[in-house]
């Protein structure tokens, strides 16, 4: 385990001359070059003469004291269900290989306004379905901190590459925790925004109306500057809310005898018993410096797994329906349109991604809808609900994941226990809340993460108090080697 | 013979600027083929739909102006089914279950039958708002045959208007009618101009003395309406007069052969997979938006309209076709409030201008194709104060004017009494005879007179009658100065 520069103390070395973009451009190449053959976080990467040609026009900017933006000389990844106009966006299908869009994101359009290097696109799984990044079409990415094992998913491309110094910052997405779960695989901090405070214009949409574009990094401050600059309205998305840039990145560190957290029961239970014992080791510490520790309860917590699924694979059919082989890379080959489709869509989607789209069909056909999917939408609103009463005096502490990274291949014939990683983490979806995932300690060189779960447009209480989290176990910045 | 008939009439929302759901252009006519398009109404992943307050607007004023119960919210849905030109293979739309809400729910419609002044009322279920598909074209051998088909997207996205009627219809000529009402009122809430190629597409559903309802899609015109329905009831009444069934069925209205065709069956229920779009918010419906709808849904009231004209003593014929004609009656109200006398300002732009116009192959929903008042209010005038009788203005200005709309009348008008004058002087002087039969009572001596005069004009446009005063009037004072 080493420790790293976090990337805004870097980008202000750079802006001070104290460090230089392009040498440090270097170090994060020749990372990528030394753990990518092992890891597989990347499926396209800039081409490194094009990176350190940025890095030396940010270094020339700089000597010649010209404004740079914040993000200046900063290596970000960019998960690969983005569109990038400059790189090709797949979304880890072989539907979309390859697919470059003739547009950039809001969110990759704000990166490069503050003059960050876009360094590649991270693996993912398919169409962002899924909680280990095994099922990209472009091969699974393993875990930096154990090969072996998976990084969390869908956006273990992200962290993955932050975990080994691939990436200085990287943008990820979460549906139903896929930025969280692959932040606590990693030892990596992300953050799922507030529903609607970070544009979704760009991204290749799962389940719109519970994703969000979400921050990754090695630490509690690098992921609220990310957020800075990625966050606030965009007239491009009718979702996003009308509210100004938020600003985290100056915030400090919580007071604890001014935190409240709230032990929701059923999001504190139920996991491997080393996490449970990490979690409660970390809310004990936090009481003995001041913090309140008072208790809640969520008996729809229960609910919210086969709520959250139903919802994400219903909007997933629709969404996923306008790849017909026409528009896209995947030809169907067949000798009519409607052969062309079938064709195109049996070749082109993975098994995960039918079987989601089937059950998707399933739950919003006629004489099933009102069973499956506005059943969903109603325990959504009791969710919903339930969650902004405890959030409006106190941030939840809640388990990020149940168990430690498991090992490839362990949990995908079993769907079931698949889905259950993200039991924890779909409640901040299903609620539109914003929640912090970040490590707390490892156990036997695995990484343990918290979740801590706060009110709509609560980041600015999240980041403090992960500030304060952060400096307890001396975990920010941490790579492997 | 009981015949119930229900519309469901799909209007592009050709003047709302923009298309629904980004910055492509509504009136997507005249473009190159794939060039009124972005990656949002391409559905590209990623892209996002963003409703134009525009559609809104007027799809609300559309909503008021049929008395439409207005929700407090709308809501868009997605309803799919794969189809090449649809590019997301679902179109957003609305829908009344699944958590949808339409923007008009129960209103009405009410439309003149222009030969016996009645007006009918017809309800309106809903009216939804809707994006409109591609276009696909099938090169040889159309649909079924053609080895591939093409596609063009500057229509997709186009805002639509879907607006569903009950089944209050007993003829297929209401059904016309009423359809050409709904468009006269689009028009004139500035919604869609009806005349656009394409604009408007009829699904009518219709039953024949209580048999199962027949539905029959695609039809393109107003006059096609009438006789779609009008086969229908022939091709129904014959099949149950020979002892057949009518079943339920949807059938395609061949306009070039004037008959309706079976589509073929389903084998499935419809499962269009309804759920609100999660990238469209509920659209609130503000107290704001309600009072900017209602000021436009006001200038769409053609009954009102239709019952102030008469006050002027307009015919209710020409103010009909005052109110069909939209151009015109704007200049009509233009030129009455310079000071023109309506019912002759009536006549000339109602009846004689408009005819003028066709006759020449104008057109004269082409508000270019009419004068400005001024001209108009000049014509009534030099009509009352007789210095042109009416069949000179008909005959000679307004079929010079109808060419050019934009002339200045004194190039056009005929020769006035001031010239004429001249001409008669020259005329008495070098025709004593005729002058002196003319004293002695040959009042035919007169005619030849009148002749001369209008030969030395060497112009037809003249009326006879003008000069006839005029030679009376000169020979009455010269035998008065003379003693």
């Amino acid at each position: 385990m080493r420790r790293l520069k976090q990337a805004w103390e870097l980008a202000r070395d750079f802006r001070e001359g104290v460090e230089d973009p392009v040498e440090h451009a270097y170090k994060v190449l020749e990372a990528i070059s030394r753990w990518e053959g092992v890891v597989n976080a990347y499926i396209s990467l800039e081409s490194p003469d094009l990176v350190v040609e940025e890095a030396e026009r940010v270094a020339r900017g700089i000597r010649a004291g010209e404004r740079v933006g914040k993000l200046a000389g900063l290596l970000v990844s960019v998960k690969d269900n983005i569109c990038t106009s400059f790189l090709p966006t797949t979304a880890g299908s072989r539907m979309l290989d390859p697919y470059i869009p003739p547009f950039n994101a809001t969110v990759v359009e704000r990166l490069l306004g503050e003059d960050a290097i876009i360094i590649g696109k991270t693996n993912l799984d398919e169409f962002a379905m899924g909680s280990t990044t095994e099922l990209s079409a472009f091969d699974p990415t393993r875990n930096p901190w154990d090969p072996e094992r998976v990084p969390g998913g869908s956006s273990g491309g992200s962290a993955a590459s932050l975990a080994y110094g691939g990436s200085d910052l990287s943008l990820g997405s979460d549906t139903g925790g896929s930025a969280r779960l692959p932040a606590a695989y990693t030892a990596t901090v992300g953050l799922k925004p507030t529903y609607g405070l970070v544009s979704r214009y760009g991204l290749i949409p799962y389940g719109n109306s519970l994703e969000q574009i979400s921050p990754m990094a090695r630490s509690v401050r690098d992921v609220a500057l990310l957020l800075d600059v990625i966050g606030g309205w965009d007239p491009l998305d009718a979702t996003s809310l009308r509210v100004d840039k938020p600003r985290t990145f100056t915030a400090s560190k919580a007071d604890p005898r001014r935190v409240t957290v709230c032990v929701v029961k059923e999001l504190a239970e139920g996991a491997d018993e080393v996490i449970e014992r990490a979690y409660w080791r970390i809310l004990k510490r936090l009481e003995s410096e001041g913090v309140e520790l008072r208790e809640e309860e969520l008996p729809i917590a229960s609910k919210a797994l086969p709520a959250y699924y139903t919802i994400a694979f219903a909007e997933a059919s629709s969404n996923l329906a306008r790849y017909d082989g026409v528009f896209y890379p995947m030809k169907g080959g067949g000798s009519s349109w409607e052969e062309d489709v079938e064709l195109a869509r049996m070749k082109g989607f993975g098994r995960e991604v039918k079987k989601r789209i089937l059950m998707g069909v399933y739950a919003l056909s006629e004489g099933y809808r009102d069973e499956y999917y506005v059943a969903a939408t109603k325990i959504r609103r009791v969710l919903r609900d339930e969650v902004l009463r405890i959030t409006r005096n106190c941030i939840i502490a809640s388990q990020a994941s149940p168990i430690l990274p498991p090992r490839l291949g362990e949990r995908l014939d079993d769907p079931l226990k698949l889905y259950a990683m993200d039991v924890y983490t779909v409640i901040a979806n299903l609620a539109g809340v914003p929640a912090l995932v970040q490590p707390i300690e490892f156990h036997n060189g695995l990484p343990v993460g918290i979740q801590w779960m706060g009110k709509p447009l609560g980041e600015e209480e999240l980041v403090p108090l992960g500030l304060l989290v952060e400096e307890l176990t001396g975990l920010a910045g941490v790579v492997v080697g | 013979m009981k015949v119930t008939i229900g519309l469901e009439i799909h209007v592009q929302m050709s003047e709302a600027g923009s298309k629904l759901f980004c910055d492509c252009k509504a009136n997507y006519r005249g473009f190159d083929v794939n060039t009124n398009v972005c990656p949002v109404c391409l559905g590209l992943p990623g892209a996002l739909p963003v409703v134009s307050r525009r559609s809104v607007e007027l799809a609300l004023a559309t909503a008021l102006a049929f008395k439409c119960e207005i929700p407090k919210f709308i809501v868009f849905t997605r309803k799919h089914y794969f189809y090449p030109d649809l590019p997301k293979n679902y179109q957003i739309s609305m829908f009344e279950r699944a958590g949808g809400v339409p923007i008009c729910r129960n209103g009405v419609i009410s439309f003149l039958d222009p030969s016996t002044w009645e007006w009918k009322t017809c309800r309106i279920r809903r009216i939804n708002i809707e994006e409109d598909p591609g276009r696909t074209v099938y090169e040889e051998g159309g649909i079924t045959g053609s080895p591939y088909a093409l596609v063009d997207y500057n229509r997709s996205g186009v805002p639509l208007l879907e607006i569903v009627t009950e089944p209050d219809i007993r003829t297929p000529r209401d059904a016309r009618l009423l359809v050409e009402h709904l468009l006269l009122m689009l028009e004139y809430l500035g919604v869609a101009n009806p005349r656009l190629e394409g604009v408007f597409r009829v699904d009518a559903n219709i039953s024949v003395n209580g048999g199962e309802r027949v539905e029959v899609k695609n039809i393109g015109s107003t006059l096609d309406v009438e006789k779609a329905l009008n086969y229908e009831i022939l091709r129904q009444t014959k099949i149950r007069e020979a002892g057949g069934l009518i079943e339920r069925e949807t059938r395609h209205w061949d306009a070039m052969r004037g008959v309706t065709r079976p589509l073929r069956h389903k084998e499935y229920e419809e499962e269009y997979l309804y759920f609100p779009d999660p990238d469209l918010p509920p659209i609130a419906i503000t107290g704001e938006m309600l009072e900017k709808a209602m000021g436009m849904a006001a200038k769409a009231d053609l009954r009102a309209l239709l019952e102030e004209l008469p006050k002027l003593n307009v015919s209710p014929e020409h103010a009909w076709s005052l109110l069909t004609t939209r151009p015109s009656l704007e200049l009509f109200r233009k030129t009455v409030s310079l000071g023109g006398d309506p019912q002759l300002t009536a006549r000339i732009l109602a009846v004689d201008y408009k005819g003028e116009l066709r006759e020449q192959g104008k057109d004269p929903y082409d508000p270019s194709n009419w004068p400005p008042p001024e001209t108009v209010l000049e014509l009534v005038k030099l009509t009352i104060s007789g210095v042109y009788t009416y069949d000179t203005i008909k005959g000679l200005v307004i079929p010079a004017l109808a060419s050019n709309p934009r002339a200045r009348l004194e190039t056009i008008l005929p020769e006035r009494a001031s010239d004429i004058d001249v001409a008669v002087e020259e005329v008495l002087r070098e025709e004593v005879k005729a002058v002196r039969d003319y004293l002695q009572g040959k009042t035919q001596a007169l005619n030849y007179l009148v002749g001369r005069v209008i030969r030395k004009i060497g112009r037809k446009a003249v009326d006879p009658r003008v000069i006839r005063e005029a030679l009376e009037k000169r020979i009455k004072s010269a035998m008065g100065a003379g003693g």
